[in-house]
């Protein structure tokens, strides 16, 4: 079922945690809240499931309005940051305990147990407590416990900050895969912008109580609304100059840059920015519009890619990003100055 | 479960194991209080148990354990103390809730009329309560002003007097583990349950009652025992018609310097408390460990 | 070699000296002394009489500590660790600590008794310091124009007699009340027949409402009307009656006895606890403290300073004597746990 918030305020005596947010979530869509701590993101969680009463505005589930009603009217399945698992209860109980408040009949319960289990693959692990599983399954039993009862939205609160690098990505694909398939509308909270981007079917990025951008990773990534957005999201080089009227700006330290298509009036301020991968080193910045020389001043090495970091002649910093191929040896060393270029397109105008 | 035990019970040899040295550590940590507990507390204990022999026979511990005056006595000991421990059960925990929740103002004034029995002494306390329970005090006269009773209610030197001077005493002993064992509970597992469908009364029964199961149990455990070791707001709120064990070994103790025998008694009766706390364990033990 | 010599000499003079002043070292006046008495009012009193005496005679402070605690005297005794001077000694324990040779002798050289009374006149150990009695107490209000129970006899009696009684817990007095109320003269009350004492009990048990414990109980017990009659010392209850209190005493059936201060074995000054002692035996304030608290010394002047008024209320004046009898101590102590372990019984029966 679909998710609509409409003017959301929530204030905490002279803090305002939530200052107006517009929120749809389609139904079956994963949206993601993305934004750092003491965003509001929590908060608004917390107005979605029902345990914080707005001072304004409304939350629509499908056409109920259920802005004051109390979170177990709401048929929200939660998973916790700490996955919030009964610790004398066992993983069967656990799970039983939506279907147990609805007054289900005990053989339907345990089929229904039993299925959800078997979704997250914890069949067999029915009697143990959840201090006797390690943390990705204890995470696994809180997925069960959200999803066993058939809710009308999933609410996933930084489910993965407490698992390992290897443990998180793969349990990242597993509830990706299980909310497509069981077609469940999904609201997922989380600082990690990456996790957001490999995740969601849409991104909101919050800041100060505000949604600043909603729209796809990609969307997010490559056409930033707010300055916030995309310095937040992903690495990125920005950039702050005046539009020259025409499709350039002027940069100080890069001097006149050309551009896909005006930034604006001419002498307007303009903040642009180029993602680190579109900046070129070495000889094929040579063919590019937009060129300079920079002196490398570090390198860091990422497995797949490398990070330079580049100091101009006027003292300007700038990131690039380059594919590392075995086979070809890289462009220059640490302290060597270099050629760099970046085409007019991959520059994105910030609020533009 | 089968994965810890084999960690427990396989510890490589090379490496040092850290839940031994944790131990280790947290015995150091604890020496000093054991050894002032060892000084003051085994060491008399031991002394008694020698002086109720010291006449080479068992012979006080015959009297104590078989003449049915003070087997009597003991079982009456019980009663109350088990009477005291419901009593303080069913008021502390509903206090205990309202603590949890309270701001802090409300935390700091129920502290202080929670722990205002502390600060007065015995005597005066007692005597309070004579005022106020007695067959012209306070409660009774305020009860047969409203025309509620016509006759004084027997609130004072019974039982009922006894009770109400216990757990008056001793609510603070009830309430303090449960209060702990409440303020751990996650609030999270609340609105998790909240969340899956469960209205209050069920949260609280499924999940916020078992969890404080273990400091209710402490609490019990606490009050039961300090209750049988009571001797001076029976005896004056009792009117003599209530006897504790611990009377009868102060009588012995004091009137008649009879000093084998009291600790006979002290001793009988340190081994059923003994006995009912483990028993006691026993039944928590597991519990306890669950809700951890 | 001479020198040696000289120096020994030197240092056995020197010596010598030293030793000379070590008599009178010995009686060297302690800063304090440690007088151990049951506390409360008495304590003010005993500061202002006696202490007050003592430091004006002597220069020698006096610290008082309280309760009185038999058991605690014995555990000083016995661990050689003495931290009274002078001890009061409560209720009968004064023979029992003679007999378990927990007193040290006192020194009738300090301590002049020459005027006491014969019975008293050569204790050996311990010094009588007062008499008290246990006696019946009724509200007036409830028995005016001298309507009481006059005896055990009728306090027994509930029919002409109405109303909530209280008497202690503990079987001292009472069982020898109760024989009295059951016909047995004074003079044959020991042995105390326990059985019929706790059969005549039986009688006006449900008619006790309140089995007290602590010497405040059955004054406040008779302020408050919780109970119209009652068992008590009566010093407890000239104290509320002074104080307005409708509330008097009734002397026919008092069991007196003496209050008894000792010198506890292995005391370190107990030279001035016989001091003390002696101070102790002073009539004029022995008066100011019969007058205080009506248990009068033994000393025979002290008559002679109490007011007129006080008088009745006294239980050695020759009218009161003459209605009470003296507790048997020697059966006490020779029964009394016996009678303690019957009494528990009897009260741990229901009904």
């Amino acid at each position: 079922m679909d998710l609509t918030v409409r003017g959301v305020v929530r204030r905490f005596g002279p803090v305002t945690a939530l200052a107006g947010v517009d929120l749809t979530v389609a139904e079956g869509e994963l949206l993601t809240i993305l934004g750092p701590s003491g965003s509001g993101k929590t908060t608004l969680l917390k107005v979605v499931a029902g345990f914080e009463i707005p001072d304004e505005g409304t939350v629509r589930l499908g056409s109920e309005d259920v802005t004051l009603a109390p979170p177990r009217q709401r048929d929200v399945g939660m998973v916790f940051q700490n996955y919030a698992l009964f610790p004398h209860l066992t993983v069967a109980q656990n799970v039983a305990f939506p279907l147990e408040m609805r007054r289900m009949p005990k053989p339907e319960r345990d089929r229904r147990v039993a299925e959800a289990l078997a979704l997250v693959e914890l069949a067999g692990y029915e009697a143990r407590l959840p201090r006797q599983l390690s943390g990705g399954q204890q995470q696994r039993v809180a997925l069960a416990r959200a999803i066993v009862f058939n809710p009308r939205l999933l609410l996933l609160d930084e489910p993965f900050g407490a698992l390992d690098r290897k443990l998180r990505e793969s349990m990242q694909l597993e509830v990706r895969r299980l909310q497509r398939r069981l077609k469940l509308t999904t609201l997922f909270i989380t600082h990690d912008q990456e996790e957001a981007l490999i995740l969601s079917d849409r991104v909101a990025v919050m800041n100060a109580g505000r949604i600043e951008q909603v729209g796809t990773p990609g969307d997010v990534y490559a056409r930033p609304a707010t300055r916030f957005v995309a310095d937040f999201v992903g690495e990125s080089n920005l950039l702050e100059g005046r539009a020259s009227g025409d499709a350039a700006a002027e940069v100080p330290g890069l001097g006149r840059i050309a551009l896909a298509r005006a930034a604006g009036a001419a002498g307007d301020r303009t903040t642009l920015l180029l993602r680190p991968e579109a900046l070129r080193v070495g000889a094929e910045a040579a063919a590019l519009p937009n060129r300079a020389h920079g002196r490398i001043v570090e390198t860091v090495f990422l497995g797949l890619s490398v990070k330079l970091r580049l100091r101009l002649d006027g003292g300007l910093e700038l990131l690039a990003r380059l594919p590392l191929r075995p086979s070809e040896p890289l462009p220059a060393a640490e302290g060597e100055t270099v050629p760099l270029g970046f085409a007019p397109e991959d520059v994105h105008v910030v609020g533009g | 479960m089968s994965s810890v035990a084999e960690a427990r019970a396989a510890p490589s040899r090379a490496r040092p194991d850290p839940e031994r040295a944790r131990e280790r550590t947290l015995l150091l940590l604890a020496a000093p209080a054991l050894l002032v507990l060892g000084v003051l507390f085994v060491w008399p204990l031991l002394r008694l148990l020698s002086m109720s022999v010291a006449d080479g026979t068992l012979a006080q511990f015959e009297k104590a354990a078989l003449d049915s005056l003070y087997i009597a006595v003991l079982w009456d000991s019980m009663e109350i103390a088990l009477f005291v421990t419901a009593i303080c059960l069913v008021l502390a925990y509903p206090v205990s809730l309202w603590l949890v929740q309270a701001g802090r103002l409300g935390f700091i004034l129920g502290m202080f009329f929670l722990l205002l029995p502390f600060w007065t002494s015995v005597l005066v306390r007692t005597y309070a309560w004579m005022v106020l329970l007695g067959r012209s005090g306070v409660i009774n006269r305020m009860l047969r002003d409203w025309g509620l009773i016509e006759a004084p209610l027997p609130l004072l030197h019974n039982l009922t007097g006894v009770l109400i001077g216990m757990v008056h005493v001793l609510l603070p002993y009830m309430v303090f583990p449960i209060y702990a064992a409440l303020l751990r509970i996650d609030p999270d597992l609340k609105r998790a349950a909240e969340g899956l469908g469960a209205p209050a009364w069920r949260v609280f029964l499924r999940v916020t009652l078992p969890l404080s199961l273990p400091g209710v149990f402490a609490g019990c455990a606490l009050v039961f025992v300090i209750s049988l070791g009571f001797f001076i707001t029976p005896a004056l709120l009792g009117g003599g018609r209530v006897i504790m064990i611990a009377m009868l070994i102060e009588q012995q103790v004091r009137e008649f310097l009879d000093w084998p025998f009291a600790a006979a008694l002290a001793t009988v009766l340190l081994a059923a408390t003994l006995v009912i706390y483990a028993a006691l364990g026993r039944l928590t033990g597991g519990q306890a460990h669950a809700a951890r | 070699m001479s020198i040696r010599m000289t120096r020994r000499g030197v240092l056995g003079t020197s010596l010598a000296a030293a030793a000379l002043p070590m008599p009178a070292l010995a009686q060297a006046k302690p800063d304090r002394i440690v007088v151990n008495i049951s506390g409360g009012a008495m304590t003010n009193l005993f500061r202002r009489t006696y202490f007050a005496e003592f430091e004006k005679r002597h220069g020698i402070r006096v610290v008082d500590t309280s309760p009185v605690d038999f058991g605690k005297l014995r555990a000083m005794v016995e661990s050689g660790n003495v931290e009274w001077t002078v001890t009061e000694l409560g209720g009968q324990d004064f023979v029992r600590a003679q007999q378990m040779n927990l007193l040290e002798p006192l020194d009738l050289s300090i301590i002049d008794l020459s005027r006491y009374p014969e019975a008293v006149r050569n204790t050996t150990h311990t010094f009588p310091s007062s008499v008290y009695s246990t006696v019946m107490a009724y509200r007036t209000d409830v028995f005016p124009n001298n309507m009481h129970p006059k005896g055990w006899a009728e306090f027994w009696d509930v029919r002409r007699f109405p109303g909530p009684r209280t008497l202690r817990n503990h079987p001292v007095d009472n069982l020898e009340f109760a024989l009295l109320a059951d016909g047995v003269a004074p003079d044959k009350l020991y042995p105390i027949d326990l059985e019929r004492a706790f059969a005549k009990l039986d009688e006006i048990r449900p008619h006790v409402t309140v089995w007290w414990t602590t010497g405040a109980q059955p004054a406040q017990l008779l302020v408050d009307r919780e109970v119209v009659l009652a068992s008590g010392w009566n010093g407890r209850f000239y104290d509320i009656a002074r104080r307005g209190a409708p509330v008097a005493v009734e002397w026919q059936g008092g069991s007196a006895k003496q209050n008894a201060f000792g010198i506890p074995r292995g005391a370190r000054n107990a030279v001035w606890g016989n001091h003390f002692l002696q101070v102790m035996t002073d009539p004029k304030l022995q008066a100011v403290y019969a007058t205080e608290l009506a248990y009068p010394g033994l000393h025979p002047d002290v008559m002679n300073h109490v007011e007129e008024s006080v008088k009745p209320h006294l239980p050695t004046t020759p009218e009161n004597l003459a209605k009470q009898f003296w507790l048997g101590v020697d059966w006490w102590t020779e029964h009394g746990q016996r009678a303690q372990e019957a009494w528990n019984r009897w009260m741990l029966r229901r009904g």
